[in-house]
Protein backbone atom coordinates (compact mmCIF):
# COMPACT_ATOMS: atom_id res chain seq x y z
CA UNK A 1 0.00 0.00 0.00
CA UNK A 2 1.32 3.47 -0.75
CA UNK A 3 0.21 6.84 0.42
CA UNK A 4 -0.09 10.24 -1.16
CA UNK A 5 2.02 12.93 0.46
CA UNK A 6 0.47 13.88 3.73
CA UNK A 7 1.17 16.82 5.95
CA UNK A 8 0.65 16.34 9.63
CA UNK A 9 -1.67 18.85 11.14
CA UNK A 10 -0.06 21.49 13.32
CA UNK A 11 -1.04 22.22 16.86
CA UNK A 12 -4.19 24.15 17.39
CA UNK A 13 -3.85 27.35 19.27
CA UNK A 14 -7.25 26.89 20.90
CA UNK A 15 -7.36 26.69 24.67
CA UNK A 16 -7.45 23.30 26.37
CA UNK A 17 -8.19 22.87 30.07
CA UNK A 18 -5.19 21.83 32.11
CA UNK A 19 -4.67 19.72 35.19
CA UNK A 20 -7.38 17.40 36.46
CA UNK A 21 -10.10 19.17 34.46
CA UNK A 22 -8.30 18.25 31.25
CA UNK A 23 -8.48 14.56 32.06
CA UNK A 24 -12.06 14.70 33.35
CA UNK A 25 -13.45 16.50 30.33
CA UNK A 26 -11.19 15.45 27.51
CA UNK A 27 -12.69 14.14 24.30
CA UNK A 28 -9.33 13.76 22.59
CA UNK A 29 -8.69 10.17 21.55
CA UNK A 30 -5.05 10.30 22.61
CA UNK A 31 -5.84 11.62 26.10
CA UNK A 32 -8.53 8.99 26.55
CA UNK A 33 -6.20 6.29 25.23
CA UNK A 34 -3.58 7.40 27.75
CA UNK A 35 -6.14 7.23 30.57
CA UNK A 36 -7.22 3.73 29.55
CA UNK A 37 -3.62 2.53 29.44
CA UNK A 38 -2.73 4.15 32.76
CA UNK A 39 -5.81 2.68 34.41
CA UNK A 40 -4.96 -0.71 32.93
CA UNK A 41 -1.40 -0.60 34.26
CA UNK A 42 -2.57 0.33 37.75
CA UNK A 43 -5.16 -2.44 37.80
CA UNK A 44 -2.57 -4.90 36.43
CA UNK A 45 -0.56 -4.32 39.59
CA UNK A 46 -3.67 -4.48 41.81
CA UNK A 47 -4.68 -7.83 40.29
CA UNK A 48 -1.07 -9.00 40.44
CA UNK A 49 -0.74 -8.23 44.15
CA UNK A 50 -3.89 -10.26 44.82
CA UNK A 51 -2.53 -13.33 43.12
CA UNK A 52 0.87 -12.97 44.78
CA UNK A 53 -0.95 -13.25 48.11
CA UNK A 54 -2.61 -16.40 46.76
CA UNK A 55 0.70 -17.84 45.60
CA UNK A 56 2.26 -17.01 48.98
CA UNK A 57 -0.47 -19.04 50.66
CA UNK A 58 0.18 -21.92 48.26
CA UNK A 59 3.95 -21.85 48.79
CA UNK A 60 3.64 -24.79 51.13
CA UNK A 61 0.82 -27.09 52.29
CA UNK A 62 -1.30 -26.04 55.24
CA UNK A 63 -2.98 -22.72 55.92
CA UNK A 64 -0.38 -20.03 56.59
CA UNK A 65 -1.60 -16.58 55.77
CA UNK A 66 -5.35 -16.38 55.25
CA UNK A 67 -8.74 -17.92 55.77
CA UNK A 68 -10.06 -20.08 52.90
CA UNK A 69 -12.93 -17.61 52.35
CA UNK A 70 -10.48 -14.75 51.79
CA UNK A 71 -8.39 -16.98 49.50
CA UNK A 72 -11.48 -17.62 47.34
CA UNK A 73 -12.25 -13.91 47.21
CA UNK A 74 -8.72 -13.05 46.10
CA UNK A 75 -8.86 -15.59 43.26
CA UNK A 76 -12.22 -14.38 41.92
CA UNK A 77 -11.43 -10.68 42.13
CA UNK A 78 -7.94 -11.24 40.65
CA UNK A 79 -9.55 -12.73 37.55
CA UNK A 80 -12.25 -10.08 37.26
CA UNK A 81 -9.70 -7.29 37.71
CA UNK A 82 -7.23 -8.74 35.23
CA UNK A 83 -9.86 -9.43 32.56
CA UNK A 84 -12.19 -6.46 32.87
CA UNK A 85 -9.97 -3.81 34.40
CA UNK A 86 -6.51 -4.60 33.03
CA UNK A 87 -6.59 -6.47 29.70
CA UNK A 88 -9.78 -5.04 28.18
CA UNK A 89 -8.93 -1.41 29.02
CA UNK A 90 -5.42 -1.93 27.63
CA UNK A 91 -6.87 -3.06 24.30
CA UNK A 92 -9.32 -0.14 24.36
CA UNK A 93 -6.43 2.20 25.12
CA UNK A 94 -4.60 0.88 22.05
CA UNK A 95 -7.75 1.36 19.96
CA UNK A 96 -8.21 4.92 21.15
CA UNK A 97 -4.62 5.89 20.59
CA UNK A 98 -3.96 4.11 17.33
CA UNK A 99 -7.15 3.60 15.32
CA UNK A 100 -7.59 7.27 14.29
CA UNK A 101 -3.88 7.52 13.50
CA UNK A 102 -3.94 4.31 11.48
CA UNK A 103 -7.09 4.97 9.46
CA UNK A 104 -6.46 8.69 8.91
CA UNK A 105 -9.29 10.00 11.09
CA UNK A 106 -9.08 13.26 13.07
CA UNK A 107 -10.50 11.54 16.17
CA UNK A 108 -12.88 8.76 17.21
CA UNK A 109 -16.34 9.30 15.73
CA UNK A 110 -18.12 9.80 19.07
CA UNK A 111 -15.66 11.61 21.37
CA UNK A 112 -18.04 12.38 24.24
CA UNK A 113 -19.23 8.79 24.38
CA UNK A 114 -15.54 7.92 24.50
CA UNK A 115 -14.97 10.08 27.57
CA UNK A 116 -18.03 8.63 29.30
CA UNK A 117 -16.96 5.07 28.47
CA UNK A 118 -13.64 5.60 30.23
CA UNK A 119 -14.95 7.35 33.33
CA UNK A 120 -17.30 4.45 34.05
CA UNK A 121 -14.27 2.25 34.68
CA UNK A 122 -12.85 3.69 37.94
CA UNK A 123 -16.18 3.48 39.84
CA UNK A 124 -16.61 -0.10 38.61
CA UNK A 125 -13.11 -1.03 39.77
CA UNK A 126 -13.83 0.54 43.16
CA UNK A 127 -17.09 -1.44 43.42
CA UNK A 128 -15.23 -4.63 42.64
CA UNK A 129 -12.58 -4.15 45.31
CA UNK A 130 -14.55 -2.14 47.92
CA UNK A 131 -15.95 -5.22 49.77
CA UNK A 132 -12.38 -6.09 50.83
CA UNK A 133 -12.08 -2.70 52.52
CA UNK A 134 -15.57 -2.81 53.99
CA UNK A 135 -14.83 -6.24 55.50
CA UNK A 136 -11.85 -4.71 57.32
CA UNK A 137 -14.32 -2.46 59.13
CA UNK A 138 -16.65 -5.35 59.90
CA UNK A 139 -19.13 -4.53 57.15
CA UNK A 140 -20.18 -7.52 55.06
CA UNK A 141 -18.25 -10.70 54.50
CA UNK A 142 -15.81 -9.56 51.84
CA UNK A 143 -15.68 -9.69 48.07
CA UNK A 144 -17.21 -12.17 45.67
CA UNK A 145 -15.97 -15.68 46.48
CA UNK A 146 -17.39 -17.63 43.56
CA UNK A 147 -14.48 -17.24 41.17
CA UNK A 148 -14.93 -14.95 38.18
CA UNK A 149 -17.62 -17.23 36.73
CA UNK A 150 -20.38 -16.37 39.26
CA UNK A 151 -21.60 -19.98 39.10
CA UNK A 152 -25.04 -20.60 40.59
CA UNK A 153 -26.15 -21.79 43.10
CA UNK A 154 -23.06 -20.57 45.03
CA UNK A 155 -23.56 -17.05 43.71
CA UNK A 156 -27.29 -17.13 44.58
CA UNK A 157 -26.36 -17.92 48.17
CA UNK A 158 -23.16 -15.78 48.42
CA UNK A 159 -22.64 -12.64 50.48
CA UNK A 160 -22.94 -9.02 49.47
CA UNK A 161 -19.68 -9.19 47.53
CA UNK A 162 -21.69 -10.90 44.79
CA UNK A 163 -24.00 -7.87 44.56
CA UNK A 164 -21.03 -5.52 44.30
CA UNK A 165 -19.54 -7.69 41.56
CA UNK A 166 -22.85 -7.87 39.66
CA UNK A 167 -23.14 -4.09 39.69
CA UNK A 168 -19.47 -3.69 38.73
CA UNK A 169 -19.84 -6.10 35.81
CA UNK A 170 -22.88 -4.19 34.56
CA UNK A 171 -20.94 -0.93 34.60
CA UNK A 172 -17.84 -2.48 33.04
CA UNK A 173 -20.08 -4.02 30.37
CA UNK A 174 -21.75 -0.70 29.58
CA UNK A 175 -18.31 0.88 29.27
CA UNK A 176 -17.16 -1.85 26.89
CA UNK A 177 -20.34 -1.56 24.81
CA UNK A 178 -19.74 2.18 24.47
CA UNK A 179 -16.16 1.55 23.43
CA UNK A 180 -17.27 -1.08 20.91
CA UNK A 181 -19.91 1.16 19.36
CA UNK A 182 -17.30 3.87 19.00
CA UNK A 183 -14.80 1.53 17.36
CA UNK A 184 -17.35 0.17 14.88
CA UNK A 185 -18.72 3.53 13.81
CA UNK A 186 -15.24 5.05 13.65
CA UNK A 187 -14.00 2.28 11.37
CA UNK A 188 -17.10 2.42 9.18
CA UNK A 189 -17.41 6.20 8.90
CA UNK A 190 -14.09 7.87 9.58
CA UNK A 191 -11.58 6.13 7.31
CA UNK A 192 -9.44 8.25 5.02
CA UNK A 193 -10.46 8.43 1.36
CA UNK A 194 -9.16 5.40 -0.48
CA UNK A 195 -8.84 3.20 2.59
CA UNK A 196 -11.21 0.39 1.73
CA UNK A 197 -11.91 -2.28 4.31
CA UNK A 198 -9.42 -4.60 2.62
CA UNK A 199 -6.71 -1.94 2.77
CA UNK A 200 -7.32 -1.32 6.44
CA UNK A 201 -4.52 -2.15 8.92
CA UNK A 202 -4.89 -5.59 10.48
CA UNK A 203 -4.99 -4.02 13.93
CA UNK A 204 -8.22 -2.26 12.90
CA UNK A 205 -9.59 -5.54 11.57
CA UNK A 206 -8.79 -7.35 14.80
CA UNK A 207 -10.54 -4.63 16.78
CA UNK A 208 -13.55 -4.57 14.45
CA UNK A 209 -14.21 -8.27 15.06
CA UNK A 210 -13.59 -7.74 18.79
CA UNK A 211 -16.16 -4.96 18.89
CA UNK A 212 -18.81 -7.10 17.20
CA UNK A 213 -18.10 -9.94 19.61
CA UNK A 214 -18.55 -7.58 22.55
CA UNK A 215 -21.82 -6.31 21.11
CA UNK A 216 -23.09 -9.87 20.67
CA UNK A 217 -22.04 -11.31 24.01
CA UNK A 218 -21.94 -8.64 26.71
CA UNK A 219 -25.74 -8.18 26.75
CA UNK A 220 -26.05 -11.91 27.43
CA UNK A 221 -23.65 -11.66 30.38
CA UNK A 222 -25.50 -8.59 31.64
CA UNK A 223 -28.80 -10.46 31.27
CA UNK A 224 -27.42 -13.48 33.14
CA UNK A 225 -26.09 -11.47 36.09
CA UNK A 226 -29.30 -9.41 36.24
CA UNK A 227 -31.24 -12.67 36.46
CA UNK A 228 -28.83 -13.71 39.20
CA UNK A 229 -29.56 -10.46 41.02
CA UNK A 230 -33.31 -11.04 40.80
CA UNK A 231 -32.81 -14.60 42.06
CA UNK A 232 -30.91 -13.22 45.03
CA UNK A 233 -33.25 -10.41 45.98
CA UNK A 234 -36.55 -10.45 44.11
CA UNK A 235 -37.83 -14.00 44.49
CA UNK A 236 -37.21 -15.33 40.97
CA UNK A 237 -35.80 -18.81 40.41
CA UNK A 238 -33.94 -18.68 37.14
CA UNK A 239 -30.97 -20.59 38.52
CA UNK A 240 -32.24 -21.91 41.86
CA UNK A 241 -33.03 -25.60 41.59
CA UNK A 242 -35.05 -25.46 44.81
CA UNK A 243 -37.54 -23.20 43.05
CA UNK A 244 -37.56 -25.11 39.76
CA UNK A 245 -34.66 -23.20 38.23
CA UNK A 246 -31.62 -24.58 36.48
CA UNK A 247 -28.05 -23.81 37.59
CA UNK A 248 -26.72 -25.22 34.32
CA UNK A 249 -28.66 -22.50 32.47
CA UNK A 250 -26.38 -19.98 34.16
CA UNK A 251 -23.33 -21.84 32.88
CA UNK A 252 -24.68 -21.72 29.33
CA UNK A 253 -25.41 -18.00 29.53
CA UNK A 254 -22.13 -17.17 31.24
CA UNK A 255 -19.96 -19.08 28.78
CA UNK A 256 -21.85 -17.77 25.77
CA UNK A 257 -20.12 -14.58 26.85
CA UNK A 258 -17.09 -16.16 28.52
CA UNK A 259 -15.65 -18.04 25.58
CA UNK A 260 -15.83 -15.21 23.03
CA UNK A 261 -14.33 -13.08 25.81
CA UNK A 262 -11.10 -15.01 25.34
CA UNK A 263 -11.02 -13.89 21.71
CA UNK A 264 -12.13 -10.41 22.70
CA UNK A 265 -8.94 -10.24 24.74
CA UNK A 266 -6.78 -11.80 22.04
CA UNK A 267 -8.02 -10.44 18.70
CA UNK A 268 -6.64 -6.90 19.21
CA UNK A 269 -3.27 -8.51 19.97
CA UNK A 270 -3.50 -10.75 16.91
CA UNK A 271 -4.22 -7.65 14.89
CA UNK A 272 -1.16 -5.94 16.31
CA UNK A 273 1.27 -8.84 15.77
CA UNK A 274 1.52 -8.60 11.95
CA UNK A 275 2.51 -4.93 12.24
CA UNK A 276 5.31 -5.68 14.69
CA UNK A 277 6.56 -8.78 12.85
CA UNK A 278 6.50 -6.98 9.51
CA UNK A 279 8.34 -3.96 10.94
CA UNK A 280 11.18 -5.90 12.52
CA UNK A 281 11.45 -8.40 9.66
CA UNK A 282 11.48 -5.52 7.17
CA UNK A 283 9.03 -7.39 4.96
CA UNK A 284 5.39 -6.83 4.06
CA UNK A 285 2.82 -8.75 6.07
CA UNK A 286 2.34 -12.23 4.65
CA UNK A 287 -1.23 -13.32 3.90
CA UNK A 288 -3.19 -10.15 4.66
CA UNK A 289 -6.47 -11.53 3.32
CA UNK A 290 -5.94 -14.91 4.94
CA UNK A 291 -5.51 -13.17 8.29
CA UNK A 292 -8.65 -11.07 7.81
CA UNK A 293 -10.71 -14.14 6.94
CA UNK A 294 -9.19 -16.02 9.88
CA UNK A 295 -10.20 -13.21 12.26
CA UNK A 296 -13.76 -13.42 10.92
CA UNK A 297 -13.82 -17.22 11.12
CA UNK A 298 -12.48 -17.23 14.67
CA UNK A 299 -15.01 -14.56 15.66
CA UNK A 300 -17.93 -16.60 14.29
CA UNK A 301 -16.67 -19.93 15.67
CA UNK A 302 -16.07 -18.43 19.10
CA UNK A 303 -19.82 -17.82 19.40
CA UNK A 304 -20.78 -21.47 18.95
CA UNK A 305 -18.37 -23.44 21.15
CA UNK A 306 -19.18 -22.23 24.66
CA UNK A 307 -20.22 -25.53 26.27
CA UNK A 308 -16.69 -27.00 26.14
CA UNK A 309 -16.14 -25.12 29.40
CA UNK A 310 -18.52 -27.43 31.23
CA UNK A 311 -18.40 -30.80 29.47
CA UNK A 312 -18.40 -32.42 32.92
CA UNK A 313 -21.68 -30.76 33.94
CA UNK A 314 -23.41 -33.34 31.78
CA UNK A 315 -25.05 -33.00 28.40
CA UNK A 316 -26.27 -35.35 25.65
CA UNK A 317 -23.55 -37.16 23.71
CA UNK A 318 -24.38 -35.46 20.38
CA UNK A 319 -23.94 -32.10 22.12
CA UNK A 320 -20.61 -33.21 23.56
CA UNK A 321 -19.40 -34.28 20.14
CA UNK A 322 -20.63 -31.10 18.49
CA UNK A 323 -18.93 -28.84 21.02
CA UNK A 324 -15.72 -30.88 20.87
CA UNK A 325 -15.39 -30.70 17.09
CA UNK A 326 -16.51 -27.09 16.77
CA UNK A 327 -13.93 -26.14 19.41
CA UNK A 328 -11.20 -28.04 17.59
CA UNK A 329 -12.24 -26.34 14.36
CA UNK A 330 -11.00 -23.03 15.78
CA UNK A 331 -7.48 -24.39 15.55
CA UNK A 332 -7.72 -24.23 11.73
CA UNK A 333 -8.01 -20.44 11.29
CA UNK A 334 -5.70 -20.03 14.27
CA UNK A 335 -3.10 -22.18 12.53
CA UNK A 336 -3.48 -19.94 9.46
CA UNK A 337 -2.61 -16.96 11.65
CA UNK A 338 0.43 -18.74 13.10
CA UNK A 339 1.66 -19.68 9.62
CA UNK A 340 1.16 -16.10 8.38
CA UNK A 341 3.10 -14.72 11.35
CA UNK A 342 5.96 -17.15 10.77
CA UNK A 343 5.91 -16.58 7.00
CA UNK A 344 6.13 -12.82 7.61
CA UNK A 345 9.41 -13.39 9.44
CA UNK A 346 10.68 -15.98 6.94
CA UNK A 347 13.88 -14.78 5.25
CA UNK A 348 13.32 -11.31 6.64
CA UNK A 349 16.10 -8.98 7.78
CA UNK A 350 15.11 -9.52 11.38
CA UNK A 351 16.31 -7.54 14.35
CA UNK A 352 15.25 -8.17 17.92
CA UNK A 353 14.34 -4.95 19.62
CA UNK A 354 12.10 -5.35 22.67
CA UNK A 355 8.75 -5.32 20.78
CA UNK A 356 10.02 -8.05 18.44
CA UNK A 357 11.30 -10.12 21.37
CA UNK A 358 7.86 -9.93 22.98
CA UNK A 359 6.17 -10.74 19.64
CA UNK A 360 8.29 -13.87 19.09
CA UNK A 361 7.87 -14.84 22.75
CA UNK A 362 4.13 -14.40 22.27
CA UNK A 363 4.09 -16.76 19.27
CA UNK A 364 6.01 -19.51 21.05
CA UNK A 365 4.16 -19.33 24.37
CA UNK A 366 0.74 -18.71 22.88
CA UNK A 367 1.37 -21.80 20.77
CA UNK A 368 1.51 -23.78 24.01
CA UNK A 369 -1.87 -22.31 24.98
CA UNK A 370 -3.28 -23.47 21.64
CA UNK A 371 -1.91 -27.00 21.92
CA UNK A 372 -3.05 -27.50 25.52
CA UNK A 373 -6.41 -26.04 24.51
CA UNK A 374 -6.79 -28.84 21.99
CA UNK A 375 -6.20 -31.33 24.80
CA UNK A 376 -8.93 -29.70 26.89
CA UNK A 377 -11.31 -29.61 23.92
CA UNK A 378 -11.25 -33.41 23.85
CA UNK A 379 -14.29 -34.58 25.81
CA UNK A 380 -12.69 -37.74 27.15
CA UNK A 381 -9.45 -36.05 28.19
CA UNK A 382 -11.28 -33.07 29.65
CA UNK A 383 -13.00 -35.33 32.17
CA UNK A 384 -9.53 -35.86 33.66
CA UNK A 385 -8.26 -32.27 33.43
CA UNK A 386 -11.42 -30.31 34.22
CA UNK A 387 -11.13 -27.99 37.24
CA UNK A 388 -7.49 -28.93 37.70
CA UNK A 389 -4.34 -26.82 37.66
CA UNK A 390 -3.83 -27.96 34.06
CA UNK A 391 -6.67 -25.59 33.13
CA UNK A 392 -5.14 -22.78 35.19
CA UNK A 393 -1.81 -23.19 33.39
CA UNK A 394 -3.53 -23.40 29.99
CA UNK A 395 -5.50 -20.20 30.30
CA UNK A 396 -2.55 -18.30 31.71
CA UNK A 397 -0.57 -19.28 28.62
CA UNK A 398 -3.52 -17.88 26.64
CA UNK A 399 -4.19 -14.75 28.65
CA UNK A 400 -0.79 -13.83 30.08
CA UNK A 401 1.49 -15.02 27.28
CA UNK A 402 -1.14 -14.32 24.62
CA UNK A 403 -2.90 -11.31 26.11
CA UNK A 404 -0.62 -9.45 28.49
CA UNK A 405 2.62 -10.14 26.62
CA UNK A 406 0.78 -9.03 23.49
CA UNK A 407 -0.14 -5.80 25.23
CA UNK A 408 3.50 -5.37 26.30
CA UNK A 409 4.50 -5.87 22.65
CA UNK A 410 2.18 -3.03 21.69
CA UNK A 411 3.34 -0.76 24.49
CA UNK A 412 7.01 -1.10 23.54
CA UNK A 413 6.17 -0.77 19.84
CA UNK A 414 4.09 2.38 20.15
CA UNK A 415 5.50 4.01 23.31
CA UNK A 416 8.02 6.13 21.34
CA UNK A 417 5.18 7.26 19.06
CA UNK A 418 3.03 8.22 22.06
CA UNK A 419 5.70 9.97 24.13
CA UNK A 420 8.15 11.23 21.52
CA UNK A 421 10.98 9.52 23.41
CA UNK A 422 12.73 6.18 23.05
CA UNK A 423 12.46 3.84 26.00
CA UNK A 424 15.49 2.16 27.57
CA UNK A 425 16.19 -0.81 25.27
CA UNK A 426 18.46 -2.63 27.75
CA UNK A 427 15.82 -2.40 30.46
CA UNK A 428 13.20 -3.59 27.97
CA UNK A 429 15.25 -6.69 27.14
CA UNK A 430 15.80 -7.43 30.82
CA UNK A 431 12.07 -7.10 31.30
CA UNK A 432 11.40 -9.53 28.46
CA UNK A 433 13.79 -12.24 29.57
CA UNK A 434 12.83 -12.05 33.23
CA UNK A 435 9.15 -12.17 32.25
CA UNK A 436 9.51 -15.17 29.94
CA UNK A 437 11.68 -17.21 32.29
CA UNK A 438 9.64 -16.49 35.41
CA UNK A 439 6.34 -16.97 33.57
CA UNK A 440 7.39 -20.47 32.56
CA UNK A 441 8.76 -21.13 36.03
CA UNK A 442 5.34 -20.22 37.39
CA UNK A 443 3.10 -22.10 34.99
CA UNK A 444 4.94 -25.17 33.65
CA UNK A 445 4.79 -26.75 37.14
CA UNK A 446 1.05 -26.08 37.15
CA UNK A 447 0.60 -28.35 34.12
CA UNK A 448 2.20 -31.15 36.09
CA UNK A 449 0.17 -30.32 39.19
CA UNK A 450 -3.01 -30.56 37.13
CA UNK A 451 -1.97 -33.82 35.51
CA UNK A 452 -1.23 -35.18 38.99
CA UNK A 453 -4.74 -34.25 40.08
CA UNK A 454 -4.45 -30.99 42.03
CA UNK A 455 -7.78 -29.16 41.81
CA UNK A 456 -7.87 -25.40 41.28
CA UNK A 457 -9.29 -22.87 43.76
CA UNK A 458 -8.14 -24.59 46.95
CA UNK A 459 -6.02 -22.91 49.66
CA UNK A 460 -4.47 -26.16 50.88
CA UNK A 461 -3.30 -29.33 49.18
CA UNK A 462 -1.84 -32.78 49.68
CA UNK A 463 1.86 -33.18 50.40
CA UNK A 464 2.74 -34.68 47.02
CA UNK A 465 2.04 -31.31 45.36
CA UNK A 466 4.43 -29.34 47.58
CA UNK A 467 7.54 -29.07 45.37
CA UNK A 468 5.81 -27.90 42.21
CA UNK A 469 3.77 -25.37 44.21
CA UNK A 470 6.92 -23.98 45.81
CA UNK A 471 8.58 -23.59 42.38
CA UNK A 472 5.46 -21.95 41.00
CA UNK A 473 5.33 -19.43 43.84
CA UNK A 474 8.99 -18.49 43.41
CA UNK A 475 8.33 -17.98 39.69
CA UNK A 476 5.25 -15.86 40.41
CA UNK A 477 7.17 -13.52 42.71
CA UNK A 478 9.99 -13.06 40.18
CA UNK A 479 7.34 -12.45 37.51
CA UNK A 480 5.57 -9.87 39.67
CA UNK A 481 8.75 -8.04 40.66
CA UNK A 482 10.04 -7.96 37.06
CA UNK A 483 6.96 -6.01 36.04
CA UNK A 484 8.35 -3.10 38.06
CA UNK A 485 10.98 -2.78 35.31
CA UNK A 486 8.12 -2.36 32.83
CA UNK A 487 6.47 0.37 34.90
CA UNK A 488 9.81 2.12 35.45
CA UNK A 489 10.67 1.97 31.75
CA UNK A 490 7.33 3.52 30.79
CA UNK A 491 7.65 6.21 33.45
CA UNK A 492 11.18 7.17 32.46
CA UNK A 493 10.20 7.18 28.78
CA UNK A 494 7.35 9.60 29.52
CA UNK A 495 9.76 11.80 31.48
CA UNK A 496 12.40 11.97 28.75
CA UNK A 497 14.93 10.08 26.70
CA UNK A 498 16.37 10.18 23.20
CA UNK A 499 14.03 11.88 20.72
CA UNK A 500 11.90 9.51 18.66
CA UNK A 501 11.43 10.22 14.98
CA UNK A 502 8.07 10.16 13.21
CA UNK A 503 8.89 6.77 11.72
CA UNK A 504 10.21 5.28 14.93
CA UNK A 505 11.23 1.93 13.47
CA UNK A 506 13.16 1.47 10.25
CA UNK A 507 10.75 -1.06 8.74
CA UNK A 508 7.50 0.50 9.96
CA UNK A 509 4.78 1.04 7.36
CA UNK A 510 1.42 2.73 7.81
CA UNK A 511 -0.26 6.08 8.23
CA UNK A 512 0.50 6.30 11.95
CA UNK A 513 4.20 6.68 11.19
CA UNK A 514 3.60 9.71 8.94
CA UNK A 515 2.69 11.85 11.95
CA UNK A 516 5.21 13.34 14.34
CA UNK A 517 6.17 11.55 17.55
CA UNK A 518 4.26 12.46 19.64
CA UNK A 519 1.43 13.25 17.22
CA UNK A 520 -0.13 16.72 17.32
CA UNK A 521 -3.16 17.31 19.55
CA UNK A 522 -5.48 17.00 16.55
CA UNK A 523 -4.31 13.96 14.68
CA UNK A 524 -5.23 14.47 11.04
CA UNK A 525 -6.44 17.88 9.96
CA UNK A 526 -5.53 17.21 6.36
CA UNK A 527 -6.98 14.04 4.95
CA UNK A 528 -4.42 11.46 4.00
CA UNK A 529 -5.34 9.81 0.72
CA UNK A 530 -4.58 6.15 0.26
CA UNK A 531 -3.49 5.17 -3.24
CA UNK B 1 -3.45 15.06 -3.03
CA UNK B 2 -4.53 15.91 0.48
CA UNK B 3 -7.03 18.47 1.66
CA UNK B 4 -8.40 19.58 5.03
CA UNK B 5 -11.34 17.77 6.53
CA UNK B 6 -14.21 20.14 5.84
CA UNK B 7 -16.67 20.92 8.61
CA UNK B 8 -19.51 19.58 6.44
CA UNK B 9 -17.73 16.32 5.76
CA UNK B 10 -16.95 15.78 9.43
CA UNK B 11 -20.53 16.66 10.42
CA UNK B 12 -21.86 14.17 7.87
CA UNK B 13 -19.55 11.43 9.10
CA UNK B 14 -20.44 12.11 12.74
CA UNK B 15 -24.18 12.10 12.02
CA UNK B 16 -23.86 8.75 10.26
CA UNK B 17 -21.84 7.49 13.21
CA UNK B 18 -24.45 8.61 15.74
CA UNK B 19 -27.22 6.86 13.77
CA UNK B 20 -25.28 3.63 13.55
CA UNK B 21 -24.31 3.95 17.21
CA UNK B 22 -27.97 4.21 18.28
CA UNK B 23 -28.88 1.23 16.06
CA UNK B 24 -26.17 -0.92 17.66
CA UNK B 25 -27.21 0.29 21.11
CA UNK B 26 -30.81 -0.73 20.39
CA UNK B 27 -29.65 -4.18 19.29
CA UNK B 28 -27.64 -4.53 22.51
CA UNK B 29 -30.65 -3.58 24.62
CA UNK B 30 -32.87 -6.04 22.74
CA UNK B 31 -30.36 -8.84 23.33
CA UNK B 32 -30.24 -7.94 27.01
CA UNK B 33 -34.03 -8.09 27.35
CA UNK B 34 -34.28 -11.54 25.75
CA UNK B 35 -32.99 -13.03 29.03
CA UNK B 36 -36.14 -11.98 30.83
CA UNK B 37 -38.32 -13.97 28.45
CA UNK B 38 -37.12 -17.22 29.98
CA UNK B 39 -40.11 -18.81 31.70
CA UNK B 40 -38.94 -19.20 35.28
Amino acid sequence: MSYATTHPAGHHDEHHPSGLLRWLTTTNHKDIGTMYLTFSLIMFFVGGLMILAVRAELFQPGLQLMRPEFFNQLIGVHALVMIFAALMPAATGFANWMLPLMIGAPDMALPRLNNWGFWLLPPAAILLTLPFTLALFGIGDGAIATGWTFYAPLSVQGGMGVDFAILAVHILGISSIMGSINVIVTIFNMRAPGMTLMKMPLFAWGWLITAFLLIATLPVLAGAVTMLLTDRHFGTHFFDAAGGGDPILFQHLFWFFGHPEVYILLLPVWGLMPHVLSTFSRKPTYGYKAQVYSFIAIGVLSLIVWAHHFFTAGMPVPALIYFMFSTMAISLPLAVLFFCWIATMWKGAMTFETPMLFAVGFIVLFGIAGLTGLVLADVAADAQYHHSYFVVAHFHYALFAGGIMGVMTGVYYWLPKWTGHMYNETLGKWHFWLTVVSFNLTFIPQFFLGLAGMPRRIPDYALQFAEFNAISTVGAFILGISQLLFAWNIWSCIRGGPKAEARVWEGAEGLEWELDSPPPHHSWETQPVIK
Amino acid sequence: MSEPFSAEDLARRRTASRRLGWAIGAAVFALYLIGFLFKR
